[in-house]
């Protein structure tokens, strides 16, 4: 995730969950399941975690990615909830 | 366009190298594995994981970094904290996986009971040796049922001091008895050439305990390594592997000017050099030097290879305070050629491939022509401060090792005076003349067990003289040494200028009376010195000596061993039958009596003199022992 989270752009931290599911760049629309995204493991869940962690993030825990079930969920969850431009 | 792509690949695949971003690892690990994936030549390899905790991510991590070697490994994973279940019940699955390596990734939290506080010193001691009984059990049982290499974590320091600094010193503290552990895990390791240690003692003191355990990962996870933390891990235990499958480098290629010393010895002056303890920069240089030296004398090849005319390149070690001498190098080249063009002949002059090359140079303009020119030999971005040089070779694990063995302490040596011998050979015109003069003297032999790691160290890192590129494990080489179907050779050779050690190996799998060859292999440092011929002689006698009336060879060819294509036609083998373009197979009917092929190799039997076959297998069930053993017992023959 970019150093600052308040700069972070919906399409930004789609391409990063792109990057982390080892998807083409610019496969995540948004509406996805997790559960039916092939590489969503969990060590995907993890790098998350760890990518939040170093940019210094502390709004976003462990228990809140795991209750996390929809690509917009996780969007919501780091604040970019808002439409694609 | 198909350069764009190699570039873009090459680029990924930085992420591996120094300086490694575990972030970007996690985050890049798809592409990165795709990346790896499409490399050529990857050698298959089975790795049981047995965790004391979660070790979903160790798999994910140890793949890319194994890949990164060229080792492609196919996992199996024990249940949550099962290490040990799966060991001592013999779990199927497991057992009929039959694994290569099997990784142990156990850490203080797999301890099972930490001493009270009430504990005498000798109860202690006793709790000390039950705990690493325990853990002994599980690597015999692992040696016996499954005869796979072990890779064992030490113990790694909570992060927590309930004692304070009397946990280092108090037999009951948690710290002093961690300690003790790792002694007695270190003490079995020093006697079992199949095991090793993965210290993760070291890697969590560089990494800082915080960082490496990571609260949130062990309270949410269990994962006792925290993520970034589990890079460093993986890129550890991978580093040992490659080490075993004789993946790690041979020789470090070095320039000169603002590597070795500062400043340019042909413009300043040898007296004018910065190096020495009266210069912070000089101490820096001196303190890289010493580091090489150190490198130099468990067995690296050194190298030079610098923009200087001869004469000043050379003066230059003259320096007083230069650590470094002329004889510690086994190639030198001095002159105003492009590296890439030097260094081709430093792999050429020592008989090694590219492939086996480290270079160093402040420079990075040179760095940027031999990566590009020269894509397999290894040019780490140093950058220009000498401070950071050793730690960067060090992060890499280019030259890393698991075990001392004694040829390799000697290596060095053996590169020097094959320069004699070159120099020495330009004399004759006539190379059978020359190879009268070298009076070389071999010793060809069953495999031993004081040999066992020479002999698997150079069944694993041989590719140009081999032919078969079979990879054995030292678990394998020794239950083949003991199984009484197989025939198996190395071979010493030495001559007027030095021993050129353990050069060749061979193993053979009698069936009835045919005796099929899985492997023969030779270092490239005796190259046409008939050593090939004598072992060829040995061999025949030991298939006479039990009645095998048929030799099959196989040869397989691979990118780098088309110089033994023609090997068995040379030695008088028939093209078998059913040979393919992707593995040929070779005839040879044993003579009742057949002269020797090698005439310039001078043998006589030891005192034993006979040949008993299946007499090395007691050898085997031995420690090994001093070299000086070697010979005293049937079933060796010494050619003096």
């Amino acid at each position: 995730m970019p150093e600052n989270r308040e700069t972070m752009t919906r399409e930004e931290f789609l391409l990063e969950m792109d990057e982390i599911l080892g998807l083409r760049a610019g496969t995540l629309r948004g509406d996805e399941k997790l559960d039916e995204l092939q590489n969503w493991d969990s060590t995907s869940l993890i790098t998350l975690i760890v990518l939040a962690e170093t940019a210094n993030d502390a709004q976003i825990s462990p228990d809140q990615v795991v209750g996390c079930s929809t690509v917009a969920d996780l969007l919501r969850l780091a604040g970019v909830s808002g439409n694609s431009s | 366009m198909a350069s764009e792509t190699k570039a873009v690949q090459s680029e990924i695949l930085r992420e591996m190298w120094f300086p490694v971003v575990p972030e970007n690892i996690l985050r890049k690990r798809h592409s990165l594995k795709r990346e790896l994936l499409a490399q050529p030549n990857l050698m298959p390899a089975r790795f049981a994981i047995l965790g004391g905790s979660t070790t979903t991510e160790v798999k994910s991590m140890l793949e890319l970094f194994l890949l990164a070697h060229g080792i492609q490994p196919t996992f199996y994973e024990s249940g949550y904290n099962r290490y040990s279940e799966d060991i001592l019940f013999e779990n199927p699955n497991l057992m009929n996986f039959k694994p290569d390596v099997v990784f142990i990734h156990t850490t203080w939290q797999n301890v099972s009971q930490f001493p009270e506080l009430a504990e005498t010193e000798e109860e202690v001691e006793q709790r000390v040796r039950r705990e690493a009984a325990r853990f002994e059990s599980l690597w015999e049982k692992i040696h016996s049922k499954l005869g796979a290499l072990i890779i064992q974590n030490n113990f790694d320091l909570p992060r927590l001091r309930p004692l304070g600094n009397l946990e280092t010193f108090e037999s009951s503290g948690r710290v002093n008895f961690l300690m003790r552990l790792n002694a007695e895990f270190a003490s079995y390791a020093r006697k079992h050439s199949s095991f090793l240690i993965n210290d993760i003692l070291y890697l969590s003191a560089q990494v800082g305990l915080s960082a490496w355990h990571g609260n949130t990962y062990w309270y949410n996870f269990h994962m006792a390594v925290s993520p970034a933390a589990t890079v460093t891990l993986a890129q550890n235990v991978a580093a040992i592997v490659k080490s075993v499958y004789g993946r790690s480098k041979k020789c470090l290629v070095l320039d000169l000017d603002n590597t070795l010393w500062g400043g340019v010895v042909g413009d300043d002056g040898v007296q004018n050099l910065i190096l020495g303890r009266d210069h912070p920069v000089g101490e820096a240089f001196l303190d890289f030097q010493r580091y090489v030296k150190e490198l130099h004398r468990r067995g690296v090849i050194l190298a030079i290879c610098s923009k200087n005319d001869i004469e000043n390149a050379k003066e230059g070690f003259s320096h007083p305070d230069s650590i470094l001498k002329l004889d510690d190098f086994g190639a030198f080249k001095a002159n105003w050629n492009p590296k890439p063009a030097n260094i081709r002949e430093i792999a050429a002059e020592l008989n090694i491939g590219l492939d086996s090359l480290v270079f160093v140079d402040d420079n990075p303009a040179e760095r940027a022509l031999v990566a590009d020119q020269l894509p397999d030999v290894a040019t780490p971005d140093v950058g220009s401060d000498v401070t950071r040089f050793a730690e960067i070779l060090e992060a890499e694990h280019f030259f890393e090792v698991h075990k001392v063995v004694r040829d390799d302490l000697n290596r060095s040596a053996y590169y020097n005076s094959n320069a004699q011998r070159s120099s020495y050979q330009a004399g004759f015109s006539d190379y059978g003349e020359f190879l009268v003069s070298l009076e070389m003297t071999a010793e060809i032999a069953p495999f031993s067990s004081v040999y066992l790691e020479r002999i698997t160290q150079l069944i694993n890192k041989t590719n140009q003289f081999n032919l078969t590129t079979k990879r054995y494990t030292s678990a394998e080489v020794e239950n083949i040494a003991q199984d009484p179907m197989f025939i198996t050779l190395y071979g010493r050779l030495a001559d007027r200028f030095g021993d050129n050690g353990l050069v060749t190996v061979l193993i053979g799998r009698a069936v009835n009376e045919t005796l099929e060859l899985d492997l023969w292999l030779m270092s490239c440092r005796v190259l046409n010195r008939e050593m090939e011929l004598a072992m060829f002689d040995e061999l025949v006698e030991h298939c006479q000596a039990r009645g095998i009336r048929k030799i099959v060879g196989v040869y397989i060819p691979s990118k780098k061993n088309s110089m033994v294509a023609d090997h068995y036609h040379k030695l008088g083998f028939i093209a078998g039958e059913g040979s393919s373009e992707t593995c040929q197979s070779w005839h040879y009917d044993v003579p009742k009596s057949q002269p020797a092929k090698a005439h310039h190799i001078s043998r006589k039997p030891n005192s034993a003199g006979a040949i008993v076959d299946g007499a090395f297998s007691a050898d085997f069930r031995t420690e090994p022992a001093d070299r000086e053993a070697l010979g005293k017992g049937p079933g060796c023959l010494m050619y003096r």
